[in-house]
């Protein structure tokens, strides 16, 4: 019969390895050692002053561990068979990282024994002697010449704690997982206490064999009922342990007197056939639910990280390679409206600046007209012309400058503007170009030409002089006449040299309007002129611009282009690679999941009944 | 005892310079002025520990009648009030308080809850008796483990609402010390730990109730108390069977009869009839005994309590009342009424003080406010100066032997730091018509005396700090003579 769990066993240790799991294999190995052993290891475990060296001591009817009022054990006591009463301290060398020997064999090279006499256990169980100071965790060791424990029984008695933490103290030799059997022992005063019901469902997870053990049953008249209610707790909290009412005080006092009535009384009767049931039925039964019990363990165990990494997986599509691939992706949109947005930005700004720049300019020719005006309203061109001349190629010359002036930086600004649609790719992309004032500015104004400018001549105010007397000297020579006078005398003369004269003004005024409003139009002709050549030169030289931009741009979005594409290429490729590797990966998981659950199946066949199944597959 | 303000004045003092600070904020000042209105009320002890640790019954066992508990009121805080007439009345969160029924049975009372439980926070009972003259009793929940915060919630409203605290403890496991260490975290917890009293309760059944359990549980006590990480926690360690002790007090004439009738047994018969608790119910006495009066007497008794009873009756306590004095000595209960006496009743001011302090503490942590500083360092200021407690501590020290002075010694130390009381004329030990002159001879004699003391080098630490605190009580002494106070 104990081929199979063996089988089972090592088919356990296997997927250990396989799965690289050293420190799970070391626990089956031990296992396996301790199941192949005949001993039957009992591990007593409970809160403080419940009686649990009492129970070791009534169990096999001596007084092997010490009983006190106090805190008597300090160090685990491990009661098993010797020919003659024995008892020594045992304690591992410090900071041994090292495994302790297999149950009943302990490794005599590594640990170091101290013999006590036997009236000083209760002195080395307290921990007052034996013991090294600064040395590893220690135990006291029992050997007692017992029928019971000459069949295979070896009692462990543990400090008394209600840590779940703090069970079996710091000796590996009283962990729940080396023994074979565990008894939680409960006082029959109080019903199991909150730590006591989380101790047994932290023990019955790795050993499935636990008893609990209702103490001090003699001190109460109700400890029925408190059984009952315990049995009930238990089976509230979900823990599978047989309850076994006893009292050490009658089974001891039975031994003593010889009273098969009072021990059957205690109710250790109940108690020991169990033992020696496991006992008998170590290699068999017990061996196959320890079996089971380790498969569960090991299982979860190994199953839990594939199950961690199958749900990683799903995170890591979202940070791996994919997301690298979309990112790609919205680099290639993104770059697609960039080179949409600049190209509008750099049209709209062209137009915007070319109605500006023209704005611009008949304001300014508008303003030196307006002074051509308000000087020649008064000003005689004869006279003022030159002077005049020369300030209005000045003006132009300025209006020019500044105007061309303006176009340069706002053809800067509008670069600026572009490459800011670029700002995201980090780097200056502005065109290695500046636009300069062009030196020839001057040069390139039309030549203004002197308008022909009547001059008032002197034949010219003669001739006039003399039609406007005519009249005057005829008017008053006729009514002189009248007088007796002469049609020539001094005062027609007088009077027609008068007319003569107004007529001469008259004419030079007339004759300086004219002249004004010549050289009015030949300015506005000449301005106009400078405007429309001033105008196409802009133009000329936004467009220019312009054209210099968009080659510039569109170069720098080309490259950008290219760029993101072998990006988002390479992201592809490596996504795809992904991709296949992790559905490999699963691929694995899911067939080591599925070898997991084989042996889970089989080591569940072991035992008739099968227990929980374990939750293999990832949650959905 | 302190030079200049005294505990109690400072603490009303600081309560008022906080009532001051925080008087827009109503619901603080109405928590403080509760405190005042504390300093004027008895002082409040709580019965508080682990579940099962018997708090109801060392509850009754104290009160010597059959109070506790008020049956299914399971989480609520029941108060035991002195009162002219047994009443009790239960405080439903946000309704009115509603007048429950109370039957007076033979020994005690039952109070009938006729509310649904979980909406009930506390309980106020009257009850006319001599052992809540000076001070009120709250039984309270059982005390959960240290939550992962750290936190024990039960505890922290026992410390706030009592003064003082009986802590019930089986056998002061770690787990029951880990929840008491829990609420020390607070200026005032740390520096006066003179407010708890560790009970190691359920005496009887230490040693699986054999005949001398009691006295391996007051051993058990005395080191306990020994251990630094308990005197840091507790006044005192006193153990206590409070089933016996209540037994002991409620012993009726027909309990002591049947007592006596199977006292009346031979012992070795008897002895294999109190094997078992089942044996004495069921089995055959040698004596005639009704079974029903077997199944009472070991519900009262316990089979220790009767295997103790027994044997007292055949040791010479014949009579009722001398075996129910005996066993009121061997329960621990007078020691323990003993203790509080001294440690807590004859010390209220101090306790109810400590009280206010930490109230205050509590409320400037909880909701700090500008100038809140001020308080905290008065709080500070008033805890170093407060020798009050450091007496306290030697009282205690002294009594447990643990400073190793010989008897005489420790009888004259006890006595100056008011272990006597604590009165001038009681703590120096003369007759109380002494001159003021006679008085101060006296006191500078003892001041000088311990001064050397508290100086040797070559006595232990532990004496010499014990010697400080004596001469520090001496010159307050003097220094109260001097401003002519008696």
């Amino acid at each position: 019969m104990a081929g199979i769990w063996l089988d089972v066993l090592d088919e356990i240790a296997r997927t250990c390895t396989t799965h690289g799991r050293g420190d799970l294999l070391q626990t089956v190995r031990q296992k396996r050692a301790q199941l192949l052993d005949p001993k039957l290891r009992v591990l007593v475990v409970g809160e403080p002053n419940q009686g649990k060296s009492q129970l070791i001591n009534a169990i096999i009817n001596a007084p092997a561990c010490p009983v006190g009022d106090g805190r008597t054990t300090v160090l685990p006591t491990v009661v098993q068979h010797a020919e003659a009463a024995a008892a020594a301290v045992v304690q591992a060398p410090p900071a041994s990282g090292r495994p302790m020997g297999t149950a009943g064999t302990p490794a005599a090279t590594l640990v170091e024994r101290t013999p006590l006499a036997l009236d000083q256990v209760a002195a080395g169980v307290s921990g007052a002697v034996g013991r090294q100071p600064g040395g590893g965790p220690a135990y006291v060791e029992v050997g007692l010449p017992r029928a019971m424990l000459a069949a295979g029984l070896v009692l462990v008695d543990t400090p008394g704690t209600d840590q779940v933490a703090a069970l079996g103290g710091a000796a590996e030799v009283a962990a729940s997982t080396r023994a074979d059997a565990v008894l939680l022992v409960s006082d029959s005063t109080r019903e199991l206490s909150v730590a006591e019901l989380d101790m047994l469902l932290h023990v019955t997870r790795s050993q499935p064999n636990v008893v609990v053990v209702q103490s001090k049953t003699d001190l109460v008249a109700d400890w029925r009922a408190v059984a009952e209610r315990n049995r009930q707790h238990l089976a509230d909290a979900g823990v599978a342990a047989p309850l076994i009412p006893v009292s050490a005080t009658l089974r001891l006092r039975a031994a003593a007197t010889d009273d098969r009535g009072l021990n059957a009384e205690s109710g250790f009767p109940a108690l020991i056939a169990r033992l020696q049931r496991d006992l008998t039925g170590k290699a068999d039964h017990l061996a196959r639910a320890s079996v089971q019990a380790v498969a569960r363990t090991v299982v979860e165990q190994l199953a839990a990280p594939l199950r961690a990494e199958l749900a990683t997986q799903d995170a890591e599509e979202q940070s791996g390679p994919i997301s690298r691939l979309h990112a790609a992706q919205r680099e290639v949109d993104e770059l697609r409206r960039c080179s949409t947005r600049w190209q509008n930005t750099l049209a709209d700004e062209m137009a915007d600046l070319l109605s500006d720049i023209e704005y611009d300019l008949r304001d300014r020719t508008r303003q030196i007209l307006r002074a051509v005006d308000e000087a020649f309203d008064t000003a005689d061109p004869l006279v003022a012309w030159d002077t005049f001349a020369e300030w209005l190629e000045r003006s132009l010359v300025e209006a020019a400058e500044a105007n061309h002036e303006w176009l340069i930086q706002r053809c800067d600004w509008v670069a600026r503007r572009v490459a800011a649609n670029f700002d995201r790719y980090g780097y200056d992309v502005l065109p290695p170009w500046s636009m300069t004032m062009p030196a020839d500015l001057g040069d390139r104004l039309p030549d203004l030409e002197r308008p022909r400018i009547d001059r008032f001549t002197t034949g010219q105010k003669l001739f006039t002089g003399m039609k406007g007397s005519y009249g005057g000297m005829l008017m008053f020579g006729l009514a002189t006449t009248l007088a007796g006078m002469p049609m020539i005398n001094p005062v027609s003369v007088g009077i027609g040299a008068l007319f003569g004269g107004k007529s001469i003004r008259d004419e030079g005024k007339q004759l300086l309007r004219r002249r004004q409003a010549t050289v009015k139009t030949a300015i506005q002709r000449h301005v106009d002129e400078f405007f429309v050549r001033m105008v196409r030169d802009c133009r000329d030289a936004a467009r220019q611009v312009q054209r210099m931009l968009r080659d510039h741009f569109t170069g720098l979005t080309e490259e950008l282009q290219e760029a993101i594409v072998q990006s988002f290429r390479s992201a592809k490729q490596e996504a795809d690679t992904d991709v296949a590797l992790r559905e490999q990966r699963q691929r694995e998981i899911r067939l080591k999941m599925t070898r997991l659950a084989a042996l889970y199946e089989q080591s569940q066949q072991l035992t008739g009944a099968r227990s929980t199944p374990v939750l293999l597959e990832p949650r959905a | 005892m302190t030079v200049g303000v005294r505990l109690d004045e400072a603490a009303w003092g600081l309560l008022h310079q906080a009532m001051d600070l925080y008087q827009h904020d109503g619901r603080a000042v109405g928590r403080l002025r509760r405190q005042v209105a504390r300093l004027e009320q008895p002082l409040r002890i709580a019965v508080a520990g682990p579940w099962r640790a018997g708090k109801s019954t060392v509850l009754n066992a104290l009160m010597g009648e059959e109070v506790a508990p008020v049956e299914g009121a399971d989480g609520v805080f029941t108060w035991y009030e002195d009162g002219t007439s047994p009443r009790a009345t239960a405080y439903p969160v946000g309704q009115p308080p509603q007048e429950l029924t109370v039957v007076k049975s033979a020994t005690g009372m039952r109070v009938d809850l006729g509310w649904r439980v979980g909406e009930v926070r506390d309980i106020v009972v009257r009850w006319p008796t001599r052992a809540l003259r000076q001070v009120t009793l709250i039984d309270t929940p059982a005390l959960a483990a240290v939550d992962e915060q750290g936190h024990a919630p039960v505890l922290d409203r026992v410390l706030r609402d009592s003064d003082a605290v009986l802590f019930l403890t089986r056998d002061g496991r770690d787990s029951d010390l880990r929840v008491l260490e829990s609420a020390r975290d607070s200026v005032v917890g740390q520096a006066a730990p003179v407010n708890v009293i560790m009970v190691l309760s359920r005496a009887d059944e230490v040693g699986g109730g054999r005949i001398d359990g009691l006295l391996t549980a007051r051993q058990l006590a005395r080191r306990q108390h020994r251990d630094p990480r308990v005197g840091a926690l507790a006044v005192n360690v006193v153990a206590c069977s409070g089933a016996i002790g209540l037994a002991g007090r409620m012993l009726s004439e027909s309990d002591f009869a049947a007592l006596a009738t199977l006292a009346g047994a031979s012992r070795v018969e008897l002895e294999a009839h109190l094997l078992s608790a089942d044996r004495f119910v069921r089995g055959e006495l040698p004596v005639h005994l009704d079974a029903e009066v077997r199944a009472g007497l070991l519900d009262r008794f316990g089979l220790f309590g009767i295997r103790l009873a027994t044997t007292l009756v055949r040791g010479g306590f014949d009579t009722r009342v001398t075996l129910s004095a005996e066993l009121i000595r061997r329960s621990g209960l007078t020691e323990l009424r003993e203790s509080m006496t001294r440690c807590f009743v004859d010390r209220r001011d101090t306790l109810k003080a400590r009280s206010a302090l930490a109230a205050v503490e509590a409320l400037v942590r909880a909701e700090p406010v500008r100038g809140a500083d001020g308080l905290v360092g008065a709080i500070e200021q008033i805890l170093a100066g407060a020798h009050e407690f450091r007496e306290l501590r030697l009282l205690v020290a002294l009594r447990n032997a643990r400073l190793g002075f010989d008897a005489e010694l420790a009888a004259e130390a006890r006595r100056l730091v008011g272990g006597d009381g604590v009165g001038l004329a009681a703590r120096l030990g003369v007759e109380h018509e002494a001159t003021v002159q006679r008085l101060w001879e006296v006191a500078a004699d003892a001041q000088w005396r311990w001064r050397d003391r508290a100086e040797d080098p070559l006595l232990p630490l532990a004496q010499r700090r014990g010697a400080e605190v004596v001469v520090r009580s001496c010159e307050g002494m003097l220094a109260e003579l001097a401003a002519g106070g008696r």
